[in-house]
Formats: structure tokens, sequence, C-alpha cells
């Protein structure tokens, strides 16, 4: 008599394309792609640098660049994704850190991305104040 | 293309020295036993599911422990003696009181996330019967908790081999001992010999065998059968408990800790029905063995009769009555009992805090089951049995809430030293014997599906088995109906015979598995209706109304046990009840409990 | 809520590995009531239309974890899920992502049962405790900071979410991940050092990169998420601290 063969035979799924398979992936992979601009954005601030250091026309050639029509397109799109990053960042915050109990209840996730998200932007309101 | 399931495959065979089958809270507990018993004893653990997929993950309420200063074992003992009416063996409920709490440290110690008094104490809560809060609890979710706990922990032990998603078929026995088990690795359709030299069922109910129930698929009574067939007596099994609290369609189950919590339960006209049964008078605040915490058969009987007297909610799932949680506010709802909320939200709609729920009486326990002595021994030399499957004496005629999750660790023990004593006191027989039976176990249970010229589909005999046994076997039942549903059963069993299963496959074929569970389940329910007819008598789950209403301790106060007897029904005889202490008194709850408790004390101190 | 009943199209997916070279879907009409879940669905399917569908389930009430499957591409519980929420459209329902399939809408879960054996999942008790001292004690505010992670039914939905688990099966994933937090934040277990090696490398908390699906997805809300992202720093700071002061060898 022949040993019975196991007749098993697991059938594995490909996981091309597997971000296109679900809204929810979708969105993730936008969301990882903002780290792509604010890259990008630090690397022009480390051009800037760069021509700082050079000489004062450069720096000023650089801040001319910077003042052209493509340029200024560039940076409102910098700006919009910037914002969705910030939003983005502090939603994922609460996922980081531990429970937090304040009155023996734990505090929701909701309540530290907004406070982190109304700090962020009183920083930044602050600072452009400053600036400006 | 492969040629479907044959007769005549090779069995594999795996040496053991104690196998168990079924890995909820008892076998689990069984195999962590013989583990720290002796690390040198082979286990071999075999669940149809994964361990936690067992039906005790279901249960929700808690287990019960005397922890508190103005509790005792004697109470625990009265409760627990008189929630039974009588039919529990007392010599067993002494050692099981006696050793409830120790288990439910141990599994606390184990991990257990019991909840807690702003102490750091574990905390108890009120169940339905119960005279002192002492019922263990976690959240909602108590079985849950205690089957992952055990699941877990049984992972630190080397010794046991989990044969997950194994199905087991039956029991080789060979020298009048139980040899080990033949079960099917439902992965692959091939069939495992796991010879052992001692067995133990950790097998669960088999509430499955009614048309609605708060069971879980697997509960399908796999291990009674198994067990009755080769000689050991089903006991007590007409005791079926219809929990009253579950929900309309489904059947799935709201805890009795909702009332254990403070909830009502009223009927269409918002009453309170429950003081019109002997529960009453009814009270702002849950009093123990009062009202909505009194047994689970009074309550269930007094639903039905409410249903009778036209004072129920129409739900197009059947008559119900309101559970009323309102009282207790969304907070303590979600702390205390969240599951339930979810269930009430996500299935049906309502919410709780605001709301009232229909719920209607469904088949939830198994009280009878394998006759097992105080040591989880069946008559068959070898084989143990615990938790829902056995009938160890504990629960008598009606169970008390959070009885039984502590019944599975108490006994799973004992049923694990047991049969590791066993097992280092025998050898097995030879191995050809072994195998030899192993191979008719195995033709028989493919010759199911090869069989070429069946009509029946098992889903189909199922259904009917439902039905039946839900009009013959109900809350309350007369000689008629149960004659019909023994009949009834009969023929659906004749029916079995010729049976086609159409799928032949042997990868995962649950086709074939569901119909070998309707083998199952048709000899239990045909012990069940057979056992009822036969009790002409009232007691706890087993009401009639056929001239036979009240209890008679005259002709009745014994245990029945069903015999196999192959194609025929069961052959019914009587075993007496074991007393000590508590001679049979009167049942009674509220005001009329407190009263016969006076009267209890009065004649002690006088006699 | 009205009950009479109306007939959804049932998208099932069929893969038997002794007939089928690969899977396919199969339709079915089932009539069904409003109350109906898509377990009950299947469960007619089998009963009443081709019994030779395989799917896994027992309690129907969210608990005992095993009918997870795809349904319209989301990970879920069949028996939480209501024809009603698809109807008039047709729904989809296939085996659970990321797993290989057996057959039907069955899959293999040997990976994440030996995952989760590797864990040590059990109390590595801080201090000894006999059985007549009675319980540990533990005060609510212990039980909560854990209790959360034990509620896990290891229904695997998140496993079906996570596409690191999916790319990569080495990766111990968010279920088990989260089952080891649990012990580690059990104030009655002493074993944080001993499921460290494993917790805090490639295969644990540093697999995942906070896609945060499983959480989503998680029908019990224990936040497997949560439960491997809190102990990041706790591992880059120990990783740290151990240039420091090295741990003893023979560990």
């Amino acid at each position: 008599m022949s040993a019975q063969m196991d007749k098993r035979r697991p059938y594995i799924r490909s996981m091309n394309s597997w971000w296109k398979r679900d809204p929810y992936f979708i969105r993730y992979m936008g969301m990882e792609a903002t780290s792509v601009l604010v890259a990008l954005y630090a690397a022009i601030l480390l051009v800037g640098l760069l021509r700082l250091s050079q000489s004062e026309a450069a720096y000023n050639g650089w801040l001319d660049a910077l003042k052209s029509g493509p340029s200024i397109a560039l940076h409102a799109v910098i700006l919009v994704v910037f914002l969705y990053h910030l939003w983005s960042w502090f939603k994922v915050m609460p996922k980081t850190m531990p429970m937090i109990f304040v009155d023996g209840k734990k505090l929701p996730a909701e309540t530290i991305t907004y406070t982190g998200v109304t700090v962020a932007v009183v920083v930044n309101v602050i600072v452009l104040i400053i600036l400006v | 293309m492969h040629p479907p399931l044959e007769k005549g495959q090779i069995v594999e065979v795996f040496k053991a020295d104690v196998v168990i089958v079924g890995a909820g809270g008892t076998g689990l507990r069984a195999a962590i036993a013989v583990a720290e018993a002796d690390p040198s004893l082979k286990v071999a653990l075999v669940s149809k599911v994964y361990p936690m997929r067992s039906h005790t993950v279901a249960a929700e309420g808690g287990a019960a422990g005397v922890v508190r200063d103005d509790d005792s074992l004697e109470y625990h003992f009265n409760d627990t003696v008189g929630g039974g009416d009588w039919l529990c063996d007392q010599d067993v409920v002494e050692y099981f009181v006696a050793h409830c709490t120790e288990e439910l440290i141990q599994l606390e110690h184990w991990g257990c996330p019991w909840s807690r008094k702003p102490d750091g104490h574990v905390n108890v809560r009120a169940f339905g019967g119960m005279k002192i809060e002492r019922t263990w609890f976690a959240a909602d979710t108590s079985g849950f908790h205690m089957l992952h706990t055990l699941f877990q922990t049984s992972i630190k032990y080397p010794s046991i081999k989990r044969f997950d998603e194994y199905f087991c078929v039956d029991v080789v026995v060979e020298d009048g001992r139980c040899q080990g088990v033949v079960a099917i690795e439902v992965a692959t359709g091939k069939f495992t010999f796991i010879q052992a030299k001692s067995v133990i069922f950790g097998t669960g109910g088999a509430g499955r065998v009614f048309r609605e129930s708060t069971n879980g698929g697997v509960v399908t009574g796999d291990g009674m059968a198994m067990a009755y067939r080769h000689g050991a007596p089903l006991r007590d099994m007409e005791f079926m408990q219809y929990h009253p609290t579950c929900m309309p369609g489904t059947g799935l189950l709201f805890t009795e800790a909702c009332r254990g919590e403070g909830g009502f339960l009223r009927n269409k006209d918002g009453y309170r029905f429950l003081q019109d049964y002997g529960l009453g008078p009814a009270e702002d605040k849950p009093r123990n063995k009062f009202m909505e915490l009194g047994p689970r058969d009074r309550v269930s009987q007094a639903i039905w009769h409410e249903e009778r007297k036209g004072r129920t909610i129409s739900t197009p799932h059947g008559e119900a009555v309101h559970l009323d949680l309102r009282h207790l506010g969304e907070t303590k709802l979600r702390e205390r009992l969240p599951l339930i909320y979810e269930m009430a939200e996500e299935y049906m709609g309502i919410d709780p805090a605001h709301e009232c729920i229909p719920v209607r009486p469904g088949i939830h326990y198994t009280m009878g089951g394998i006759y097992a002595n105080i040591k989880a021994a069946t008559p068959v030399p070898g084989l143990y049995a615990a938790g829902e499957c056995a009938s160890n004496g504990i629960h008598g005629a009606n169970r008390l809430g959070s009885n039984s999750l502590v019944d599975i660790i108490v006994f799973g023990k004992m049923a694990g030293l047991e049969a590791a004593q066993f097992a280092k006191s025998v050898q097995n027989s030879s191995p050809a014997a072994l195998e030899k039976q192993a191979k008719v176990v195995e033709d028989r249970a493919v010759g199911l599906v090869t069989k070429s010229t069946g009509k029946e589909r098992h889903s189909v005999l199922r259904r009917e088995m439902g039905k039946t046994m839900e009009a013959g076997c109900g809350i309350y039942r007369t000689a008629p109906e149960m004659l019909a549903t023994c009949e009834k059963i009969a023929e659906l069993r004749d029916r079995y015979k010729n049976l086609d299963v159409e799928d032949k496959s042997s990868v995962w074929n649950n086709d074939w598995l569901g119909a070998l569970e309707v083998g199952y389940l048709l000899d239990v329910a045909e012990v069940v209706a057979h056992s009822a007819l036969n009790r002409k008598e009232s007691r706890g789950a087993h009401q009639r109304l056929d001239g036979y209403e009240q209890r008679d301790d005259v002709n009745f106060l014994k245990h029945t046990l069903a015999y196999y007897t192959g194609d025929g029904p069961p052959r019914i005889e009587y075993q007496d009840v074991v007393i000590t202490k508590s001679k049979p008194g009167t049942r009674a709850y509220g005001a009329a409990g407190v009263a016969a408790d006076e009267q209890r004390k009065k004649e002690a101190g006088n006699g | 809520m009205a009950d009479s009943t109306k007939t959804i199209e049932m998208e099932v997916l069929r893969y038997r590995p002794e007939q089928d070279k690969e899977p396919f879907y199969q339709t079915y009409s089932v009539p069904f009531t409003d109350d109906w879940s898509v377990l009950q669905g299947l469960q007619y399917i089998k009963d009443d239309l081709d019994s030779s569908l395989s799917f896994r389930w027992s309690c129907r009430m969210a608990i005992c974890g095993s009918c997870g499957v795809m349904i319209d591409g989301v990970p879920k519980l069949g028996c939480r899920t209501f024809l009603r929420h698809y109807h008039p459209n047709k729904v989809r329902v296939g085996p659970l992502e990321h797993f290989p399939i057996e057959r039907d809408l069955v899959v293999v879960v040997e990976d994440f049962i030996k995952k989760l054996e590797s864990i040590k999942p059990y109390i590595i008790p801080k201090e000894p405790r006999k059985l007549e001292q009675g319980e540990y004690l533990q005060t609510p505010a212990q039980l909560e900071k854990f209790r959360q992670f034990s509620t896990c039914i290891n229904c695997m939905l998140c496993y079906a979410a996570c596409p690191q688990y999916g790319l990569d099966s080495k990766f111990t994933g968010p279920g088990i991940l989260a089952l080891l937090h649990r012990y580690n934040a059990d104030s009655r277990d002493g074993g944080q050092e001993e499921r460290m090696n494993l917790g805090h490398s490639e295969e644990g908390v540093w697999g995942c990169t906070a896609v945060a699906y499983c959480s989503e997805v998680c029908p019990k809300g224990v936040d497997p998420a949560n439960a491997i992202n809190q102990n990041k720093m706790g591992s880059a700071i120990d990783y740290f601290l151990r240039f420091v002061a090295p741990r003893g060898a023979g560990k």
C-alpha cells in the first residue's frame, strides 16, 4: 500500500500593486509620499545655506530664483503638502505613546492629536509674526 | 486530479502517554495538570478547532469561588445543591466547593485579568441563585480570558504536543481499556491513530441538538456520543438548560451578569413579572436569589408562562421580554458589560443605555453527560471525562451560573492527575491489535463519503432534528410531544445510514466533518428525548405539564442512565443520588426562599 | 427594521487544491432578512446550495475569532458584518489576505500560531507567590495598562491588513506583538528582558512602519499599532544604553 500523498497545495497570492488594493493603502502611500516633498524642501533650504556661505551675490541669486513663477507654484504645493503632513504626523503620534491616564480614564487619541496640532499651529503663527 | 478520499489509507501512528480530546478550558487545564505532575509524560492535546476557538471562549459572566468573609463553603454547597434541585451528588459538590477558590487563584497567577477592587484584590459579583457574591469575573468576557490564559500558559510546557484541527472520530478500546483515539487531520483528510495509555474527554456539551442555542458550531456532543457508543452511560441528559436572556433569532447570549449588575426583566406592560412566580417581592436594588437573580430554570419558565398569558413582546424571531439596563447608565454599562453593549448595538441596532433589549430563553448548557465519578473516571477503564461533556453530579437538574467555568478547571485538573496516574500504571496492548482497530474506525469514517447510493443530506437531517427537539424537549414537556420526538429521532437515525456526502475531497472537507457531527448529534438527541420521556416528574430544567408537574423524591430522586443499544433506542436505568448533608427541601427563592432558609436553620438547630 | 425576504448576490472565492488549478469566484443567490450576517449567508450556501464550500466559524458573536474574511476587499468578521449594508449590490467574500489559501475561505494560519508560541506569551512572575498567599494584588489602574491588549481574539484581521506582513512574513505582526506587549505591561510579569530579543528586532517592533490599518480593522479595539509603536522609544533607548552599560553574557 503506497503512502498517502499530502494533497495540500496552499495557494500564495501575489503582493504586486498591493497598495492599489484598498483606499486606506492609497492614502497611506500618499502620506508617505509627502515626506519626499519635505526632503525636497530641506534640499532647497540647504542649497540656500550653501549659497549664503559662498557670497552675497550667490545668496541673492538663490533668493531671486525662489521668487520666480515656477518656484512660487512649487512652494504653494509644498505648503499644502506640509499642512497635510503636519496633520497626519500628529494623527500618528498617539500611536507612538504609551497610554496616558487622567483621573483613571484613558486620554483619547483625538485629544493628543488636536493638542499637538493646535500647539504646532500656534508656534507657526508666532514664528510667522516674528519673521514678518 | 487526485483521486478522492479512499479507504485503505495508511494510518499514521503517534505514541503518547495521555491523549486529551478537546482543548477548551477543561482540556487545557487537564494538559497542564499532567505536564506539571510529571513532565516526562507525553501529552497529546487534540482539538477539531484551534484552542482559542473552543466554546469556553463565549462564556461571559464569571466563575464562582468563595472569598468574602461573610461567605462560606457551606453556603456555596447549599446554593449549588438547592440550585440543582437536589439531583446533585453531594460528595462531589463538597469536594468541588472546597477547591474552586484555589483554582481561580491559580488562574490569576497564570495571568488571568480578573476585574479588581480598588485595593487590588479580585472583585466578585452577584449571580443567579447564589446567596453571597462569589463570582469572579473578567469584565463580561470571563470565559474568553480564562481560555486565552490557559492556552497561552500551556505553551510553557514542552511535554504538551498539540494536534490543532484534528477531528476525533473514535476512541480505540482494546483489552477492556481505552488506548487512544483516531483522528482526521482536517487539512489533509489523513488519519492519525494517537496511541495512549489513558484518554481524557473535554469535548463540551451538545446544545446544537436544538434549533436555537447560545452554542457555537463546535458544540455537537462528539465525546458524549463516542463514549456512549463504547458503553459509557450518558447521565441526566434530559436536563438541558435554557438561559433566559438570549438574542431572538441567533440565540446569542446576554450574560446573567446583566442581571447581576442590576438589570430588570419586564413584560410588554413594563411590569417586572418575575414577582408573580415566587421570586418576589421586587426591589430596586438586586438582591441575591430574588427576582432577576433567581436561578435560570425558574426565570426561563416564568418567561414561558408570560408568553402563554400573552404578555410578551412580539419580535420577528419569536416572543420576547425586555431586558432593561437603562438605569445602569452608559458609563457603567461600557465598563462592566462592554460585550453586551456591543452586541446590542451591532446586531440589533439598540443602545442599551436608552432602550430595552428584547430577549428570550435559548438552550445554553448541557447539565448531563458522560457519567464520571469524583475522580473524573468513566466506567470505561482508561477513559476520563470532565467539564460540560461529563456528568459528575455537580450541577444536578439545573446549573447555577458561574459554576461551570470553575467546574472545568477543578475537574480538568482532577482528570489530568488521575489520567496521568493511570497512564503510569499500564502498558499498551500489541501495536498490531491497536492498529487493526484504528483501521476499522478509519474505514467507517471514510465509508460515509465513498458510499455512492446515499440520498439524504446531513443539513436536512440536522434541521429536522433541531425542530423536533425544540418541539418535544422545550422548557415544558408533555408525553405525546416527547414520544413524537423520540420517534422522529429514530427515523432520522435510520435515514442517516442513507447519507450522501457530496464533497468527496480530502483537503479541509468540512462537509464530511459536518456529516460526522450530525451522527454524534443524533445519538445524543435520542438520549435526551428518551431520558426526558421516562422521567415522570418535574425537577429543575425538566418540567412537565402532563400530570407530572411536581417533584417526586420517592421515585425519582435518581440519576437517569442511558445505555447504547446500537440501532435501537437507549436502555434507560436509574442510579441513586448521593445525599450527605442536605436533605431534599423546598426549592424556594425570593421571600419564600428566605422563609425556607429560616425553617431549615430551625430544623437543623432542633435536629 | 423591515424583515421581508430579499436576495443578494454573493461572490465567493473558491479553491479546491485537488481540482482547481487556481482560485476563482463563484456567484450564489442568497435570500436573506435584514438581520443576516455574511456568515449566515455563507451557511445558507453550504446548507442549501453547495455543501463543498469550506469556511471556519463557531461562536457567531465576534469572540472566537474563527470567521475572518475579506469582504469587498476589507478584512472583517463574517459574523459581525451584515448583508443589508451591501444590498442591492453584490458582495464579494474572499479568504484573508497575506495568508496562503488552504481551500476556499480557509487560510493556512500555522505561521501565526508559531509566532504566538515564540514570544513567551505567559506570565514570567516578577516575584514568586504561592497559591496559599492568594492573588497578586493588582489595582484597576495597573489592570488598565494592559487589559485592552489582552482582548485580542486572534482573528488575524490585522495580519490581513498589514502590508509589512504581506511583503515579508518574517515580521511577527500586529496581533502577536500586541500580545507580547500585553505581557510586558502586566504588573505581575518580570519577563521583559526575555522577550526583548524578539521584540526589539527587525521581526519585532522595527518591522512596523505605522501604516496602522491593523488598528482600523481590529474588531475588538486592541490597537496593535499602539502596542507596537509605543515600544520603539524604549527599544531605541535600550539600544543606546547597551553601549553604556552592557548586559551580562549568557542571556
